[in-house]
């Protein structure tokens, strides 16, 4: 009698150990079945806080936005240097201050109604009434109704980018009755933004069967689409997942794709996955205070120097990983207005000591800061700034680091508060004039309290390329504009990173944009 | 009374139960005092300057550099030996804090009673009631991010059990004859906790603070794993789990870390454990 | 977060402000009702309390919340940042924007969240239930096996299985959570492949109606057996690596509880009666340890709670403890005080029903 306890307890307890064990054990084989063209799963770090068109401008609402509405023009999935007609062709005049666009025939949004002249004014001027997030990309641009299936945009100055604009996914054209009868209206007032994250109302392959901001989104493909493009998989899943878990669910064929993972992550992947890594038109730079103020030591353009020829910038590259490539400029490489690679910053850490001693640095510890809770496109910022503090240290510039959560930084270095800052750059759309901000005076210039008056040839450059039309004469001012701020700015350019798109040997299709990462409806299955 | 004049570590060594002195215990107690010993002088005998980054990246465990190297190009083994200080140092400067803070606090409330308790008493459970994690990063993202901070921040959420506690043995204590006839003798206040009351609260406290070293170098590392503790590149074993996760096939950079504070905590509760059924057999201040 | 921070002595049981006749006799049940209202006075008041620290804290901390949530290209444009200043009435003076946030807090309106663009209530009722899945199976597997071990350990004790139990117990308090997360997913799911990836359902398995937002229980009441298997095997790792802690918590303090029982006199008493041990056991040993240990089980529930942010992280679980972490680091005030006040709402539940447990069953009067 005196040991039946125990023993029953010893029975409770295996028995326990047991049924725990059970529920792990009962679950090999959920496996996703990889060739079937019923689903595909693609896992991301959701970046995104909606999904409404007019309002959004994070790289993974682009890529949802891309797969549910159709803009006006688009980049082929390929070549994604020629901007293609989509819901309509196009022309201009010769300054490049009127354009005129003629809907294709027959093209419907997912209700099955036509798009027609109504829709494209509606969803333009809700982009910019709204002041929304992405709606500066449409200033200055205003857009009047020809006939039904005519609309023409025009411009006070000449806009050579314009058709690049155009392809961006916050211009994407909404179904206007569909849009207006659920609150959206073209001001301020518009209230169309919870039903549009809970339903689409696009003319692209796929609809909106599901959303969540914090885990995932899903998309069915939609019936009345008559497009171009053709849809393998009837349902898109996307997945909200950590990158190292993202890597662990792509090689074991849980996911199909996976976008998020670091550049230092895809260097020995299993068999049944492939990567594509490409250099991203994300750029990753410094930027350094030229306010007194802020700090005696960096408002020096000794300083500048001093860090532009401290850093040993291969050594950047080798913790970046694969694809990244070091930035030649401030515009990235492969965009008009990109400087050639025989551009790129060296190291002389001779000289950058010599200027350290001049700026007065030595004996002095300046604040790196950075934000320590995202990674953009590929590359850890952490990471980044612990190598960049060993490399400064070597050129007697001591420098500490400053992590801080992206929502408690983003404030200083707005404010230009930061003395030396570690940020990034994701392309609003794929063009040098998006660059033009870097000149001082200007929204970045000021990031750093660099007053206009401070650089005049570069400010004048600036002004000239926003009504510059010419091809090659843009290429040649901007090489100017470039190669001077790259020598006189408070800006080093570091490097692009790489951008890692991993996915499973059976699945084809997968084409990196800058905009809006990958096409899901260009994604088919390997035969 | 000969018991009290025994050396500490055999006062310990005695209070560990027969059945673990060996074997659990004597490797409990040689990890115990390796990690003590390398607290004192980790920084010394890294093979490696465990800030430098000068050898290749992600090499595996071998014979040059004992745990491998991390993404940067540091040697693993140096960084854990120089990483001991920081997290064992801060682990116990957490301890002390908060038994400093939660015994005055608790002191005064049960000394003074009424409305002072009363008072101290709803802010303990204002704390409590609080979910730790907000409180903590807020309290770090209000600060900014480095190791001080994150200690406050961890103070701020570990107190309270000592206010409670010290309050309870004070309450007892107030109504024994002593502490009344010390208070009938015109003790002042003051005196009467120095003299009276101090002394009896005192051991079960430190006895208490003792069992918590572990879990205080749990909550520290934690927050360094978050990013709300420890600044780069300064070693802290939470924030090098952290940069390991997305490298976890590279197995060595986030496991040797794991296993330092896992052994750490291991230790320092078993010690805990000991003191505590040497000292308070019935576990009073459990 | 870290780790669970409940440590047994957390544990109310000493609280003077409960009538001190518990121990002596039976209490009238109008000094009892009088103390449940003192009680829930005070734990109104502490719930404005948390708002009101939560409220402080944020808005010390440096850095501003418009252009986190405008987004960045929005907030160079002054006039909607003044919009949404406006908005949100964050253009007011604090001590009014606090007073707006308790008036629409007593008609249950617990505002927008920034960072989500949803109620804060809709993202809660989300997130909770997806926590509450894998605390309330954590806390049952640990209740189950602390308390078995516990009990064991204390039957023993002294001898070998005491000492290892006690040893497993101690490695269970003593593990970074963060890490074993880590460490079996990577094991157990990428290397041996036997649990299943991460999220809470297979992609393509469909969730099942809405009606506790907990999958497990709702694919029952639906009868899909094929979600119910899905979502329980998701559950099991997350449950597997926060049950550790709790094990070793509870065997540990239901050790304790049980050995002090047992030398009890009663309890010696019974034994020397030559009663059977199962009948000394289940009738007067657990009766008498249930309450401090329920204590500990419910505080540690509690801290379950909002220590699951690690966890979900790495099994990608939209729970309470990444929402929580999200909402703070990107100072989305309203959605940081909606958690604030949920859990506090848990966490002085928990305790007022454990001061009810001890004042209506004081298990030595009932014994004895």
């Amino acid at each position: 009698m005196k040991h039946l306890l125990p023993k029953a307890m010893l029975f409770a307890a295996c028995t326990a150990l047991l049924l725990s064990g059970c529920g792990q054990s009962g679950t090999s084989g959920t496996q996703a079945a990889p060739a079937s063209t019923d689903q595909i799963v693609i896992d991301t770090t959701f970046d995104m806080k909606t999904i409404d068109p007019g309002r959004e401008f994070e790289p993974t609402a682009q890529m949802l936005v891309k797969a549910m509405y159709d803009n006006l023009l688009t980049y082929g999935d390929e070549d994604t240097s020629t901007v293609v007609p989509n819901l309509a062709t196009y022309t201009a005049n010769e300054e490049l201050t009127e354009f005129t666009f003629t809907l294709q025939e027959g093209r419907v949004f997912s209700d099955g109604s036509p798009v027609t002249a109504d829709d494209v004014v509606f969803s333009l001027t809700r982009l910019t009434g709204m002041k929304g997030n992405p709606s500066y990309l449409f200033d200055g641009v205003t857009v009047e109704k020809i006939d039904d299936m005519t609309v023409k945009l025009t411009t006070a100055a000449p806009h050579p980018a314009l058709p690049v604009v155009l392809t961006a996914p916050p211009l994407a054209i909404l179904n206007s009755k569909v849009v207006q009868a659920n609150g959206g209206t073209v001001d301020e007032n518009d209230a169309a933004e919870e039903w549009l994250n809970a339903n689409s109302a696009g003319s692209g392959p796929y609809i909106l069967e599901s959303f969540d901001v914090r885990s995932q989104a899903v998309l069915v493909k939609n019936p009345n689409y008559n497009g171009p493009q053709t849809p393998t998989f009837e349902k898109v899943i996307f997945r909200n997942v950590e990158p190292a878990t993202q890597k662990m669910n792509v090689e074991r064929g849980d996911s199909q794709v996976a976008l998020g993972l670091l550049g230092d992550m895809v260097s020995d992947l299993a068999d049944t996955v492939k990567v594509d890594s490409v250099p991203s038109a994300t750029t990753v730079f410094l930027i350094i205070n030229t306010d007194p103020a802020i700090s005696e030591v960096t408002a020096k353009p000794e300083f500048w120097k001093a860090v532009k020829s401290a850093i040993d910038y291969d050594g950047l590259l080798e913790v970046a990983g694969s694809g990244a490539i070091q930035s030649t400029g401030a515009v990235p490489a492969q965009f008009v207005g990109g400087l050639p690679e025989s551009s790129r910053l060296k190291r002389d850490l001779e000289a950058a000591k010599t200027a350290a001693a001049a700026a007065g640095a030595s004996g002095k510890t300046i604040t790196l800061s950075y934000a320590n809770d995202i990674d953009p496109t590929g590359v850890s910022l952490q990471t980044l700034a612990e190598r960049l503090q060993v490399q400064l240290a070597e050129a007697g510039i001591t420098v500490e680091l400053a992590p801080a959560p992206f929502a408690t930084e983003v404030d200083a270095y707005r404010d230009g508060k930061e003395q030396i800052g570690l940020w990034y750059w994701i392309p609003d759309y794929s063009e040098g004039n998006d660059y033009l901000p870097y000149s001082p005076g200007q929204w970045m210039g000021l990031r750093v309290n660099w007053q206009a008056g401070a650089n005049p040839a570069i400010e004048a450059l600036a002004a000239e390329l926003l009504t510059t039309s010419d091809p090659a004469q843009r290429q040649a001012k901007f090489e100017e504009w470039g190669n001077l701020l790259l020598a006189e700015g408070p800006y080093v350019p570091l490097l692009q990173p790489g951008s890692n798109v991993v996915y499973s040997t059976s699945i084809t299709g997968v084409y990196y944009s800058p905009t809006w990462i990958i096409n899901a409806a260009a994604l088919g299955v390997a035969s | 009374m000969a018991e009290t004049r025994r050396s500490l570590p055999s006062r310990i060594w005695r209070a560990i139960p027969p059945g673990i002195r060996a074997p659990l215990g004597v490797v409990s107690a040689v990890i115990a005092l390796v990690w003590v010993v390398l607290c004192l002088i980790g920084p010394q005998i890294t093979p490696h300057d465990p800030l430098a980054q000068n050898l290749p990246l992600y090499q595996p465990p071998g014979v040059d550099t004992l745990l491998g190297t991390d993404e940067l190009g540091r040697d693993v083994f140096s960084r854990i030996l120089a990483g001991a200080q920081v997290t064992v140092g801060l682990a116990l400067l957490l301890v002390v804090m908060s038994m400093v803070v939660g015994s005055v606090l608790g002191v005064v409330a049960g000394f003074f009673g009424r409305w002072v308790d009363e008072a101290i008493m709803r802010f303990t459970d204002l704390v409590m009631a609080f979910p730790t994690v907000i409180l903590a990063m807020v309290t770090a993202a209000a600060l900014g991010a480095s190791l001080f901070n994150a200690v406050l921040a961890a103070l701020i959420v570990s107190w309270p059990p000592y206010a409670r506690v010290v309050r309870s043995m004070v309450l007892s204590l107030r109504h024994q004859e002593y502490v009344a006839s010390g208070r009938l003798l015109g003790f002042s206040p003051l005196k009467s906790i120095g003299v009276d009351i101090l002394p009896n609260v005192a051991g079960p406290t430190l006895v208490m603070a003792s069992a918590d070293i572990g879990t205080a170098a749990l909550l520290l590392s934690g927050l360094s794993f978050l990013g709300l503790g420890a600044k780069p590149p300064s070693p802290e074993w939470g924030a090098m789990v952290s940069s390991a996760v997305r490298h976890f096939d590279k197995w060595w950079m986030g496991v040797f870390p794991g296993l330092a504070i896992l052994t750490v905590v291991i230790c320092f509760n078993f010690l805990g454990d000991a003191l505590r059924d040497y000292f308070d057999p019935k576990g009073a201040t459990r | 977060m870290p780790q669970p921070s409940v440590s047994p002595a957390s544990g109310d049981n000493s609280d003077p402000a409960l009538p001190s006749a518990g121990r002596q006799g039976r209490r009238s049940h109008a000094a009892l009702l009088r103390y449940l209202g003192k009680r829930l006075v005070i734990s109104v008041f502490l719930l404005f309390g948390i708002t009101l620290v939560t409220f402080i804290l944020t808005n010390l901390v440096p850095g501003d919340p418009v252009a986190a949530a405008v987004g960045q290209r929005a907030a160079e444009d002054p006039a909607v940042v003044a919009a949404f200043r406006a908005k949100y009435g964050l253009d007011l003076p604090l001590p009014q924007q606090y007073a707006n946030y308790l008036a629409r807090l007593v008609q249950f309106d617990l505002g927008t969240s920034w960072q989500t663009h949803n109620p804060v209530a809709k993202d809660l009722s989300t997130a909770i239930p997806a926590t509450m899945e894998i605390a309330f199976a954590a806390i049952v597997c640990a209740a189950i096996i602390g308390v078995v071990f516990g009990a064991w350990s204390a039957y023993k004790r002294g001898k070998i299985t005491d000492q290892v139990l006690r040893m497993v117990s101690l490695v269970g308090i003593s593990v970074p959570t963060f890490w074993m997360a880590i460490v079996c997913f990577y094991v157990f799911y990428y290397r041996l492949g036997i649990a299943p990836g991460s999220g809470r359902l297979t992609p393509g398995v469909s969730a099942p109606p809405h009606v506790t937002g907990m999958y497990t229980v709702d694919a029952l009441l639906a009868g899909d057996l094929r979600a119910f298997v899905d979502a329980a095997a998701h559950l099991s790792l997350p449950t597997l690596v926060l049950t550790l802690y709790t094990i070793g918590l509870l065997t540990r303090f239901s050790r304790t509880s049980f050995l002090e029982v047992l030398d009890s006199v009663y309890v010696r008493a019974a034994k020397a009666k030559g009663l059977p041990g199962r009948t000394v056991f289940f009738k007067y040993v657990l009766r008498a340890a249930a309450i401090p240990i329920l204590t500990v089980v419910g505080l540690a529930f509690g801290s379950l709670l909002s220590g699951t942010v690690l966890v979900e992280s790495i099994f990608s679980w939209p729970g309470l403890g990444s929402y929580a972490y999200q909402s703070a680091s990107n100072l989305d005030l309203l959605a940081v005080m909606g958690v604030g006040l949920f859990v506090g709402v848990v966490y002085l539940s928990i305790n007022l029903a454990i001061d009810i447990a001890y004042g209506f069953i004081d298990p030595r009067v009932r014994v004895g």
